[in-house]
């Protein structure tokens, strides 16, 4: 009893602990006073958790991608009972596939998985004005094109290395525990097991849960998480001549304009031997195909002579969502809603939240010695949106600038010829920081920033002028 | 079918009005590839605006072509239904002729030839202007393809800035301050009939100060009625994405105290 008076305590503490970046949460309990208590109610909350006896603590990770995958081996690792539950395991999934460089680092990729380095992109305006990007970039710098069948097969394997039981099977539904220590009931249907054709429905009871099972997430749906806007990216994968794919060698186009998104850019990724040509909008979903049309009429001369071999499309979360953890059940990923605005990345984002809600776990729960409880959950939240939250906003005030219109984004492919925003959004994109940078070029930076937005607009208003 | 289609040779970027049907076929060669789906194709980039030659010509290809692609989509499809997913080879040969490129005997090079804008011997700023916008308009409905041999590398920032506040600014200029002004009279005899207090004297109240700030700031920010509302939407939109981050913290209230 006196462990659960205090597990409330620390519930109360967390709140007027949360980062400052939400004046908007309404403090119901005042509490300023007892910091020092409070910290150490913190860490005994662990302390005073009730032991597991007899077995480790028990975690299923929902979901086999970047996410999932590197939860799971980060659990297995700190010696917590894993589960990862991944319904097909040569999953093809449509996507651009970038990966920023300090990726490779931190998740220790190997680099045979890259299939090509972006050392070059090209933005090309409305009005066909291309500007070239990249000359800042260092030798060893660059973006990583990867097949996300070999990325997340890669990382999934790495799990099972690390100790993780992976299962070939369909998440059905899951039961809310019925007390702080009970276990979850996971629903599944087994697809390994040879007694039916379809797989045979198996439950498996563990005492978290970590949803990282991708935009429709079923884990967010038990949870009531809430939902999200999303856009629609829509690929096209097209092998075209070698001479033609020469040009796309180490380099990526970017298209944007009214004809190709009112929202989004459309895009021309080169992947291992072939080229993907995509674009995505979030208000204007019916419409793209017309959008993909217009997309590869822009790439036409680039690309004709070309045969289109797969389509596809997928979801893009454009905000978290509402609620991203409920007891002992945490989103990471894109079912948490964690791609950015602006440049729509979400694969380092899905890896390293899985990585963090992991290891918000294993210190929680003391390498699987104790159980966890919604407070530990919770670190990885704070966590995770005080580091990430200013690269977050930053592009989510770019996106809102520059996407808007198409004299706004003729602005915005002007600025791009500037070396200084040229190595300004490399060092942010590759290292994930967001880099300071110099107040006196800042200064300069934003005075071109008007004058472009200013200029553009001018046009804009002649050319109104000329329709009536 | 498509190999005898590229008999005619591939097109400059000179519009041929006199041959619109043999632009239209190699535009059918091109939807064979683009379009395989039976929805109708909407001529959407056909606009019949300005009474230029050139662009009403390429209305009227546009229109053919588009007409045409209808019936041959849906023979695509037929097609394409027994092979993969829309896989069609294209003749490698095939350069299909672009519509109509944009065309200006001052447009060289991907950029405008300033030595053709000369008058008295100085650059006509204000025609580079209109020149320019008269391209982007152009492409806004008729949008092209980008070219590697043919880059655009017009930047807007060799129009001196001069020329930019001259034509855009100063007429604006004109009007706030004329709006300002007649604000500022009218309030000022007003406030001088109600209160007796001369327009020196008025300026020394720091109440008086406040409303013309007020005024100034109002002035400057409200030009249309539609503005208001614009403002205030700008603000809620601002901390849109921030509130939609603090959800999952707002939470937190209602599970405590859900939980015992």
């Amino acid at each position: 009893m006196a462990s659960i008076a205090l597990n409330l305590k620390t519930f109360v503490g967390l709140r007027p602990a949360s980062p400052e970046n939400n004046p908007i949460t309404t403090l119901a309990k005042p509490s300023s006073t007892t910091t020092a208590a409070r910290k150490q109610l913190r860490i005994n909350a662990a302390k005073t958790s009730p032991k597991v006896t007899g077995r480790n603590l028990r975690v299923a990770v929902v979901g086999g991608g970047p996410a999932g995958g590197s939860a799971a081996e980060t659990l297995a690792k700190g010696g917590i009972e894993t589960f990862l539950i991944e319904r097909k395991l040569d999953n093809c999934k449509p996507c651009g596939g970038a990966i920023p460089l300090c990726m490779v680092g931190e998740f220790d990729l190997p680099l045979d998985i890259i299939d090509r380095r972006v050392t070059k992109m090209k933005m090309i305006s409305p009005s066909n004005v291309a500007v070239d990007i990249g000359q800042t970039l260092k030798p060893h710098e660059y973006i990583g094109m990867v097949r996300r069948e070999v990325l997340d097969a890669y990382l999934r394997d790495r799990a099972a290395t690390a100790g993780a039981t992976v299962i070939n099977g369909l998440f059905l539904k899951m039961e809310m525990p019925s007390s702080k220590t009970a276990p979850y009931c996971l629903h599944y249907t087994d697809y390994k097991a040879k007694t039916r054709v379809s797989g045979e429905k198996k439950t498996l009871e563990v005492d978290a849960v970590i949803g990282a099972d991708g935009a429709n997430s079923r884990i967010a749906k038990s949870i009531n998480a809430g939902d999200y806007e999303y856009a629609i990216a829509f690929q096209e994968r097209v092998k075209i001549p070698d001479e033609k794919m020469k040009y796309y060698e180490d380099l990526a186009e970017m298209y944007v304009g009214d004809d190709v998104s009112p929202d989004f850019y459309g895009w021309v990724f080169p992947k291992c031997d072939h080229v993907a040509i995509g674009t995505g909008t979030v208000t204007h979903k019916p419409d793209i195909k017309k959008f993909q049309l217009a997309t590869r009429l822009r790439a036409r001369d680039k690309i004709a002579g070309g045969k289109i071999i797969r389509v596809e499309a997928h979801p893009i979360p454009e905000h978290p969502r509402p609620r991203r953890l409920l007891d002992r059940a945490a989103l990471v990923g894109d079912a948490a809603g964690y791609v950015t605005k602006c440049s729509g990345e979400g694969i380092y984002f899905a890896a390293k939240s899985g990585r963090m809600c992991a290891e918000a776990i294993v210190e929680g729960s003391e390498n699987g010695k104790r159980m966890v409880e919604e407070g530990d959950l919770r670190k990885y939240l704070e966590k995770w949106d005080k580091t990430y939250w200013p690269t977050y906003k930053v592009l989510d005030v770019l996106q809102k600038l520059f996407y808007r219109s198409n004299p706004a984004r003729e602005a915005f492919v002007e600025m791009c010829a500037d070396e200084y925003v040229q190595k300004m959004t490399f060092d942010s994109y590759l290292y994930k920081k967001v880099a300071p940078g110099n107040p006196i070029e800042d200064l300069k930076l934003a005075v071109n920033t008007i004058g472009s937005l200013v200029r553009a607009n001018a046009l804009r208003r002649e050319m109104d002028k000329l329709s009536v | 079918m498509s190999i005898a289609l590229f008999s005619s040779p591939p097109a400059t970027h000179l519009p041929s009005p006199s041959s619109p049907h043999s632009t239209a076929k190699t535009q059918l060669a091109l939807r064979h590839f683009i379009s395989w789906r039976p929805k109708k194709q909407p001529p959407f980039w056909v606009f019949a605006e300005n009474g230029a030659g050139s662009t009403s010509t390429a209305a009227i290809v546009e229109e053919d072509k588009a007409a045409a692609a209808e019936e041959k989509v849906s023979e695509d499809k037929k097609e394409e239904s027994l092979g993969s997913n829309g896989s069609v080879a294209v003749d490698a040969a095939a350069a299909p002729a672009p519509v109509t490129a944009f065309q200006d005997p001052r447009w060289i090079g991907g950029t405008w030839d300033l030595t053709q804008f000369q008058k008295d011997g100085k650059t006509d700023w204000d025609a580079v202007i209109d020149a320019e916008a008269r391209r982007r308009k152009w492409l806004q409905d008729n949008p092209e393809s980008s070219n590697n041999d043919n880059p655009i590398v017009f930047d807007t920032s060799i129009i001196p800035w001069w020329a930019w506040i001259k034509r855009y600014h100063l007429p604006e200029a004109e009007l706030l301050n004329g709006r300002a002004a007649m604000i500022g009279f009218f309030m000022a005899y007003v406030v001088d009939s109600l209160t007796g207090v001369g327009l020196v004297d008025q300026m020394g109240n720091f109440f008086c100060k406040t409303l013309l700030f007020v005024a100034v700031v109002g002035v400057l920010v409200i030009r249309k009625n539609e503005d208001i509302e614009t403002v205030k939407k700008l603000l809620e939109e601002s901390t849109f994405y921030d509130k939609q981050w603090q959800a999952t913290w707002q939470d937190e209230t209602s599970s405590s105290s859900m939980k015992d």
